[in-house]
């Protein structure tokens, strides 16, 4: 209490108070569940991070409905941005109908009076558990990502503190000499998803447990792309047209994940990341992960990744299909070493 | 296809949420009341409420119902309602000389101002299982005694004892750098590290029982030096008091049922002046085991030496129940995209290693960012 005097501190008027109560969402609750000072917290913290591409920015994580580690961070991130008129998808493993994401979505629409939909073209936010859509991004839509683990220094030291410390001087070398081992020991970085960036050539920034297969969409994307960790308290960005480089050496380069002679087994695609699966008869099969992507191409198998944007534009990721022209993916040096 | 994801829609959680409602009651008794599990099970709600950081009795023994006794469940509930309650001020600092106490121990002393007073235990008694309460007719055993009741004392704290003499380091709290005087909040600011010790011990407070309990002990069990001394250990109501909005006075509003320890361990960090560390422990309910163990971390972790239960990032990283609990049963969560990337790694590199042990050139990874 500011004054000893006042009940309500952050209300400036009545409306404000009859606003923090109306009934737009779940009885009961504020509109997008969290109360409007924690937007604004959670919004400054977004600010902050667009402003220091890759940089950590602690926040204040709220409790949430759901239980931390199981989306916390990207759900308190997407309802601070969220109104009305947006148009809210979430996928979890690339799945739209995964229990988790379904959860997620249920609580957005319950809370936040939100259109839902499982068409990536058509949502301005997206909150996804690691995995980056196939349909190329626009400018006008935000892709939230949940974070687990939002260091990647973690890896080679596990106090936040000592690593708070490298990142402000920019020592990365011992994650450059883990690699380094990696090589010598297994001949190759070993490392599968979470796999370490250099973004704006400033800071190291885990990208989420993303697959190496979604790591080079974030370079030079025209989205804006925010990393949340409910649990562990922190936000980052990369804003659009940020570089983003993945840390290889000259010999051994950055590689995706391959699936040499596979098509996905529902819609025939090559050039999308499958996922393996184990069949009661004992067969395997590959399938595409964006089963929402997958869902076009069944019905168009030709259609690109880059269908709804204006033909002359690139679309992104490994593999793409050869009718678009690629986008500015030329190799710069900015993340490897000799 | 003959492969089902943990896939589905609202339906399916809908369907899992209904049979495990159906489960509440797996048998033919009747259910739980509310009022029974606030009456018989208040070492339970004590749990919920102090790893919720929420003193609400009746709100946690819903939160106990509803979990179904899962002590981390019903915590995680009362905090996930915590966080949409507005705040509308904080209570006056409360000297705990004034608890109202209903138990007090002082290992430290045979004989303490006040006296020994044992209160409520079973500490002292033979753990046998009663099969009599299979069939209790609740028959109260003090029924016969011919003392009056009397109300709880307040009693001086051992500690003053101590302090008197000049034999007890009194580490600084640490305030919120933006408010002196207003203790630090790790729910409204991240902590970071170094941490003052108002944030280590709010967060102890709230720490899981099991995890305090544990991280206590590795000091004792020899990861560390802090085998302490208790003043007392002690258990009562505590007053809660707030300003009066209009008058401006200070009014009694609740008393929250607590337990406190204060600890000292012969550490002398000022050989010109030896001194007593010390190490405060205080939990909402009647929580003994937690109390003392987040003593001795308080302590340890004042002492910053190396063993594990001394490194306040390492202690508070891993001590809260709803983090720990959370991230750990995310694992269920479906994972087949990171583990693809994994497979694909580990395949590649086992081709590496035979290729290399059959004496042909290990193939060449052309495979890029830009395929």
């Amino acid at each position: 209490m500011t004054d000893g005097r006042s009940v309500v501190p952050d209300a400036e008027s009545v409306d404000d108070l009859l606003d923090g109560v109306a009934d737009d969402g779940l009885a009961g609750y504020n509109y997008a569940y969290l109360d409007e000072h924690t937007k604004r917290e959670v919004r400054r913290a977004t600010l902050k991070a667009i402003a220091l591409p890759g940089h950590q920015v602690p926040f204040a994580s709220r409790e949430m409905p759901l239980a931390r580690g199981w989306g916390t961070g990207g759900i308190q991130t997407s309802l601070s941005l969220l109104g009305p008129e947006d148009a809210f998808k979430v996928i979890d493993q690339g799945s739209d109908e995964s229990v988790n994401a379904a959860n997620i979505r249920r609580l957005a629409s319950r809370t936040a009076d939100v259109e839902t939909t499982t068409d990536a073209t058509d949502a301005s936010v997206i909150q996804t558990r690691h995995r980056i859509p196939e349909e190329v991004l626009d400018d006008d839509q935000i892709l939230v990502l949940q974070v687990p683990i939002t260091d990647p220094l973690r890896r080679v030291d596990g106090s936040d503190d000592a690593n708070r410390r490298r990142h402000a001087h920019k020592n990365y070398s011992k994650m450059w000499v883990a690699l380094y081992e990696n090589v010598v020991e297994y001949g190759e970085i070993k490392l599968s998803s979470r796999y370490p960036v250099l973004v704006d050539d400033r800071y190291l920034m885990d990208p989420s447990p993303i697959p190496r297969w979604d790591v080079p969409k974030l370079d030079d994307a025209d989205n804006l792309c925010l990393f949340a960790a409910g649990r562990e308290a922190r936000i980052y960005a990369v804003p659009p047209h940020t570089e983003v480089e993945p840390l290889a050496f000259k010999d051994r380069q950055f590689q995706v994940e391959r699936f040499p002679d596979q098509a996905c087994a529902n819609c025939g695609s090559e050039d999308t990341f499958l996922t393996e699966v184990e069949t009661d008869d004992g067969d395997r099969r590959y399938a595409c992960n964006d089963t929402s992507f997958c869902e076009k191409r069944r019905a168009n198998p030709d259609l690109s990744k880059a269908h709804h944007r204006d033909g002359n534009d690139h679309a992104w990721g490994p593999a793409t299909d050869p009718s678009v022209p690629d986008g500015p993916t030329e190799n710069s040096e900015g993340g490897e070493r000799e | 296809m003959g492969y089902v994801a943990v896939e589905a829609g609202e339906d399916v959680i809908q369907r899992a949420e209904e049979l495990f409602e159906k489960q509440r009651v797996d048998g033919e008794s009747d259910q739980l009341s509310v009022e029974q599990v606030d009456d018989q099970f208040s070492r339970l709600t004590a749990q919920a409420m102090s790893e919720g950081g929420l003193y609400a009795p009746r709100l946690a023994a819903i939160a106990v119902k509803q979990a179904q006794g899962d002590t981390a469940e019903a915590a995680f509930l009362l905090r996930a309602y915590r966080s949409t309650l507005e705040r509308w001020g904080s209570s006056r600092p409360v000297e705990t000389a004034e608890l109202f106490t209903t138990r007090r121990v002082s290992p430290a002393y045979k004989d303490v101002p006040g006296g020994q007073v044992l209160g409520a235990t079973k500490d002292y008694t033979q753990r046998l299982l009663d099969f009599e309460l299979t069939d209790d007719d609740g028959t109260d055993p003090t029924e016969e005694w011919d003392a009056e009741p009397e109300d709880p004392p307040q009693l001086r704290n051992v500690m003053e004892v101590l302090r008197d003499q000049g034999l007890v380091h009194n580490p600084e709290t640490g305030s919120d750098e933006d408010q002196p005087g207003t203790p630090f909040d790790a729910t409204r600011e991240p902590i970071t590290y170094p941490a003052p010790r108002a944030a280590v011990l709010q967060e102890l407070a709230r720490g899981e029982t099991g995890a305090v309990t544990a991280l206590g002990y590795s000091e004792l069990r020899g990861y560390g030096q802090v085998h302490p001394t208790l003043g007392e250990v002690r258990t009562g109501d505590l007053p809660v008091r707030i300003e009066h909005p209009y008058t401006g006075d200070e009014v009694e509003v609740t008393r929250a049922s607590v337990t406190e320890t204060e600890c000292v361990v012969p550490i002398y960090e000022k050989a010109d002046d030896p001194q007593f560390s010390f190490g405060y422990g205080l939990v909402f309910g009647r929580n003994e085991r937690k109390a003392i163990g987040m003593s001795i971390l308080d302590a340890a972790i004042q002492l910053d030496g190396d063993a594990p239960a001394q490194d306040a990032e390492f202690v508070l990283d891993i001590v809260d129940g709803i983090d720990s609990f959370g991230f750990i049963e995310h694992l269920k969560l479906p994972h087949y995209v990171t583990f693809q990337s994994i497979l694909d790694r580990i395949r590649s590199i086992r081709e590496r290693t035979a290729a290399a042990s059959s004496g042909d050139d290990a193939p060449v990874q052309e495979v890029s960012a830009d395929d």
